[in-house]
C-alpha cells in the first residue's frame, strides 16, 4: 500500500506553493541580514561619535532598517532585553514524509519522518484524540507546554506542532533519536559497563534535576521513555504524564507512573506527593541499567508492593512516619515478627558487583519513605559519580544499530496507567506475611553464586 | 535555550501591520471595537466563573493574539464571543482551575442576554430573568461542539504557543524592592498598580503583546505611585527594572489612554451591541454600507 503521505496530484500544487514560500523566506532572510549588518555598522558609527542619544523604544512599524538601538545601550544605563520569540500558525503535516513506524504507545503513535524541505530526519508523534468530552486532550496540551518550557540537552527537543487537513490530526515534531534504553538493553549481550551506567545515570539525573527546578514532575520515568542517540547523549521523552507541581496539599491522581517504576507511596494511594516519585523511578532505572532487566517487574499492584518489600525491607512507623495513615496501608497485613530486627534491604546482595558508594546511592533512592530519597540536585553531587571508575565520556559510547531507524519494536512492556483505571488495592485485605518465608537461606548464600551447567 | 521568566511572546512587526480581519475588508475601527468588547467579555466571563485574574489575563492575551497578523483569525470567519469562550476554556484547562464546557457555555449564554455591550449592570441585576439564559440540552450539545472547535482553531492559529508571562507578580516583587510596602498608602498603591495592569489587557495598542512584563510592571507602578502620592526614590529607579525613560513615558501615556478609548467606545456604541458573532459583523458592515450610500 502506498504511504498515506505519498504525493498525489493535489500535493504538487501545494509543493509549488511551498517552494515559492521558501524562496520568499530566503529572500527576506537575506534582506534582514543585510539590514542587520547596516544597523550594526550604524551602531558602531554612533558609538564612535559617542553620541549619548537615548535608546529607542521597540519599533512597531516595519521599515527597511531593522531596530538597531533597541538592544540596549542608552546614554546613562544598560537596560536588559530578553528575547522571547513569537508565534505563528501550525504548518501542515504534508511538510513531512513518513519513513517508518517506531512505536505505538499509550498516548499516540510515533514514527520516523523526513522534513521534505530540509531533508532533516525527525520523529513524529501523533496525538490520540481520546476523551473528546473534554475537548482537546489535556495530557497532550500539558506535554506540549512542558516540552516548550523544558529546553535542556537531556530532554528531547520539540521542534513544532503540525496539523493535518482535519484539526483532529495533531502531530508533535521532535528530534529523532536512534534508541530507547529499553530496546537497546534487550538487544545487548552484556549489561552496560559501570562507567557507562554512570554516564547514563548522570545525564538522566541532570534532565530530571532541570525538570524539578522548573517545577515539573515527569511522573512516567522508565527505560522505554529514555532515549539515547548514537553520540551517547541521553534524552528524556514522553511527557504525557508530566505536570507542574501544584500548590502544597492539592490532591493529585495516584494513577501515574508505569507500575514497575511506581513509588510505594503511590501504590499505597497517597494523593499528595511531589518530585520524590521521580527519584524512586530513577532508582528503579539505576537498578535496571546494572541488571540489564527490570528491577521490580510486578504483575499487579499487590505483586509490585511485595517485590518492593522483598528488596527494600518493610516500612514501619520509625523509618516512614505516617506510613500507616496512607489510604491503602490499612488493608495490608504485614508480618509482625517482634522478636528480631525487621528484615532490612537486600540491595547489597542483589548487586554484588556494585561499589559501596553505588549501593549507598541506590539504597537512598529506593528509600520507602519519600523524605529519605535524595533530590536530583543532591544526587548529582554524590560521591558515586566521582569515584573510580569515572563516568565514560558520552563521545566514547559504543554505537548500536538503530531499531527505531529500521524496524518495529517487538516486546511489550506495561504502559502508564490510563484514566479510569481503578485505583487502590481492590479493597480486600492483602497478606504480606509470607513474603520473607524463604529469605533465611537466600541471605546465607549471598556474595557470590556458582553457576551450574 | 529556555525562555526567560521575564519575557513574554511578542507580536512581530509584520503581525502588527495588518490582520486577517483587515485583509477580509473589516474596517480597523470596527476591529478595535470588537477586540476591546471581546476582551471585556472574557474578563466578565472569567469573573463569573470565579477564575483567578491570572487565568483571565492569560485568556485575554490568547484572545488578542488570535486576531493579530495576516495569518491570524479573521472576524469574517470567527465570532469574537466564540473565540473568547475558547480562550477562556483553554486557559482554565491548563491552569489549576479547569472549568467544564457546561459552565463556559452557561456563562456565555448569560452574558449574551445583556441587551447592550455597555449596559448599566446595576439595573441588569434587578431585571435578572433566568429563563432568558437557560441552555437546553440540544443547544448545549451544539454550543459545546462549537466551543471544542474554537479551541482547536485557537491552538492552530497560535501554533500551540500558549505560554504567557504576566507582569502581576513581578510588580509585587518590584514594589518590595522599592520598599514601597513600608508606606501607609502601600495597599492603595498595589491596588492601583494591578488596576493599571488590568487595563493594559484591554489596550487597543496591544500593550501586552508589544511590551515585556518588566517594563509593564514598572510603568504601572510609576503611574500608581503618582496617583496615590506614594513617594518612590528620587532617582531614575526604573532603570533598575530594565526600563528606560522613553519606554516608561510611552507606556504611561498608553496606560492612561485606555480610559479615553473606553469612554469613546461607550459613547460610540451607546445602547447598541458590539457585534461579537460573524452574523452580527456582517450586519454591521451592511449597515455601514447603506449609511454611506444614503449620504
Amino acid at each position: 500500500m502506498a504511504s498515506r503521505w505519498a504525493n498525489d496530484e493535489a500535493d504538487k500544487a501545494e509543493d509549488a506553493r511551498r517552494k515559492k514560500e521558501k524562496e520568499e523566506k530566503k529572500r527576506q532572510k537575506l534582506a534582514k541580514q543585510q539590514a542587520e549588518q547596516e544597523a550594526a555598522a550604524a551602531r558602531a558609527a554612533a558609538e564612535r561619535e559617542q553620541a549619548s542619544r537615548p535608546a529607542k523604544r521597540r519599533r512597531l512599524s516595519a521599515s527597511p532598517e531593522k531596530e538597531g538601538g533597541a538592544s540596549g545601550v542608552s546614554g546613562e544605563a544598560k537596560v536588559l532585553r530578553f528575547e522571547a520569540g513569537s508565534w505563528g500558525p501550525c504548518r501542515h503535516i504534508n511538510n513531512f514524509e513518513t519513513l517508518n513506524h517506531i512505536e505505538e504507545g499509550s498516548y499516540g503513535w510515533v514514527s520516523r519522518a523526513k522534513e521534505i524541505g530540509t531533508s532533516e530526519i525527525v520523529a513524529l508523534k501523533k496525538v490520540k484524540m481520546d476523551y473528546v468530552n473534554d475537548g482537546f486532550p489535556i495530557t497532550a496540551l500539558r506535554e506540549i507546554a512542558m516540552l516548550q518550557k523544558a529546553r535542556h540537552k537531556n530532554i528531547v527537543d520539540l521542534k513544532e506542532v503540525v496539523v493535518g487537513d482535519s484539526l483532529d490530526e495533531v502531530v508533535l515534531v521532535m528530534e529523532f533519536i536512534e534508541h530507547d534504553l529499553k530496546t537497546l538493553q534487550e538487544d545487548m549481550a552484556e549489561p552496560f559497563l559501570a562507567s557507562e551506567v554512570k554516564t547514563l545515570l548522570r545525564q538522566l539525573v541532570s534532565g530530571v534535576d532541570f525538570l524539578h527546578q522548573n517545577h515539573i514532575m515527569h511522573r512516567d520515568l522508565k527505560t522505554s521513555n529514555i532515549l539515547l542517540n548514537n553520540r551517547g547523549a541521553l534524552k528524556l521523552a514522553d511527557f504525557g504524564m508530566a505536570r507542574f507541581i501544584p500548590p502544597p496539599n492539592a490532591p493529585l491522581t495516584q494513577l501515574v507512573v508505569t507500575l514497575w517504576y511506581r513509588a510505594p507511596e503511590l501504590l499505597l494511594g497517597t494523593t499528595t506527593y511531589s518530585t520524590e516519585v521521580d527519584m524512586w523511578s530513577v532508582g528503579c532505572i539505576f537498578g535496571e541499567l546494572l541488571l540489564k532487566e527490570p528491577l521490580l517487574p510486578g504483575k499487579n499492584e499487590v505483586d509490585e508492593l511485595a517485590k518492593i518489600f522483598a528488596l527494600c525491607g518493610l516500612p514501619d512507623e520509625k523509618s516512614w512516619p505516617g506510613f500507616y495513615r496512607l489510604p491503602n496501608a490499612k488493608s495490608l497485613r504485614l508480618p509482625r515478627d517482634t522478636r528480631g530486627p525487621k528484615p532490612g534491604p537486600v540491595i547489597r546482595t542483589k548487586f554484588p558487583l556494585l561499589t559501596n558508594k553505588g549501593v549507598e546511592l541506590l539504597t537512598e533512592l529506593l528509600s520507602m519513605n519519600p523524605e529519605g530519597r535524595p533530590t536530583a540536585g543532591d544526587m548529582l553531587n554524590h560521591a558515586y559519580f566521582t569515584e573510580s571508575p569515572k563516568p565514560k565520556p558520552p563521545e566514547m559510547f559504543p554505537t548500536f544499530p538503530s531499531k527505531a531507524g529500521q524496524e518495529r519494536r517487538r516486546k511489550r512492556s506495561p504502559n502508564a496507567p490510563q484514566r479510569g483505571d481503578a485505583p487502590g488495592m481492590g479493597g480486600a485485605e492483602i497478606d504480606f506475611s509470607g513474603i520473607f518465608a524463604g529469605r533465611e537461606e537466600e541471605q546465607k548464600g549471598a556474595g557470590f553464586m556458582l553457576k551450574m551447567g | 535555550m529556555q525562555a526567560s521568566p521575564l519575557a513574554n511572546f511578542q507580536a512581530t512587526v509584520e503581525q502588527l501591520e495588518t490582520s486577517g480581519s483587515q485583509l477580509d475588508g473589516i474596517p480597523v475601527d470596527l476591529e478595535e471595537s470588537i477586540r476591546f468588547a471581546g476582551a471585556r467579555l472574557t474578563q466578565a466571563a472569567g469573573v463569573l466563573l470565579r477564575l483567578p485574574q491570572e487565568v483571565i489575563a492569560q485568556a485575554i492575551i490568547l484572545f488578542t493574539r488570535f486576531w493579530i497578523g495576516p495569518e491570524g483569525g479573521s472576524l469574517a470567519e470567527f465570532g469574537a464571543a466564540h473565540i473568547s469562550a475558547g480562550s477562556l476554556y483553554l486557559a482554565a484547562k491548563l491552569s489549576a482551575f479547569p472549568k467544564s464546557a457546561r459552565s463556559i457555555v452557561n456563562v456565555y449564554a448569560f452574558l449574551d442576554t445583556i441587551p447592550s455591550t455597555y449596559a448599566d449592570l446595576e439595573q441588569l441585576w434587578r431585571e435578572n430573568n433566568p429563563e432568558e439564559y437557560y441552555v437546553s440540552p440540544g443547544t448545549y450539545e451544539r454550543r459545546r461542539s462549537t466551543l471544542f472547535n474554537m479551541e482547536k482553531q485557537i491552538l492552530k492559529v497560535l501554533g500551540f504557543q500558549l505560554q504567557v508571562t504576566l507582569p502581576y507578580t513581578l510588580a509585587i516583587t518590584y514594589l518590595q524592592a522599592l520598599s514601597a510596602f513600608d508606606d501607609p498608602g502601600a495597599t492603595d498603591l498595589a491596588k492601583r498598580t494591578f488596576a493599571h495592569l488590568n487595563s493594559a489587557l484591554l489596550s487597543p495598542q496591544l500593550l501586552l503583546l508589544t511590551h515585556q512584563p518588566p517594563t509593564l510592571a514598572t510603568a504601572a507602578i510609576y503611574l500608581a505611585a503618582k496617583e496615590t502620592n506614594v513617594k518612590l526614590p528620587g532617582v531614575d529607579w526604573w532603570t533598575i527594572f530594565d526600563t528606560d525613560r522613553e519606554e516608561l513615558g510611552f507606556l504611561v501615556v498608553g496606560l492612561l489612554s485606555v480610559e479615553t478609548f473606553a469612554t469613546a467606545e461607550k459613547a460610540k456604541w451607546a445602547d447598541r451591541k458590539v457585534p461579537l458573532t460573524v452574523e452580527e459583523v456582517n450586519a454591521e458592515m451592511d449597515r455601514r454600507q447603506s449609511e454611506n450610500a444614503g449620504e
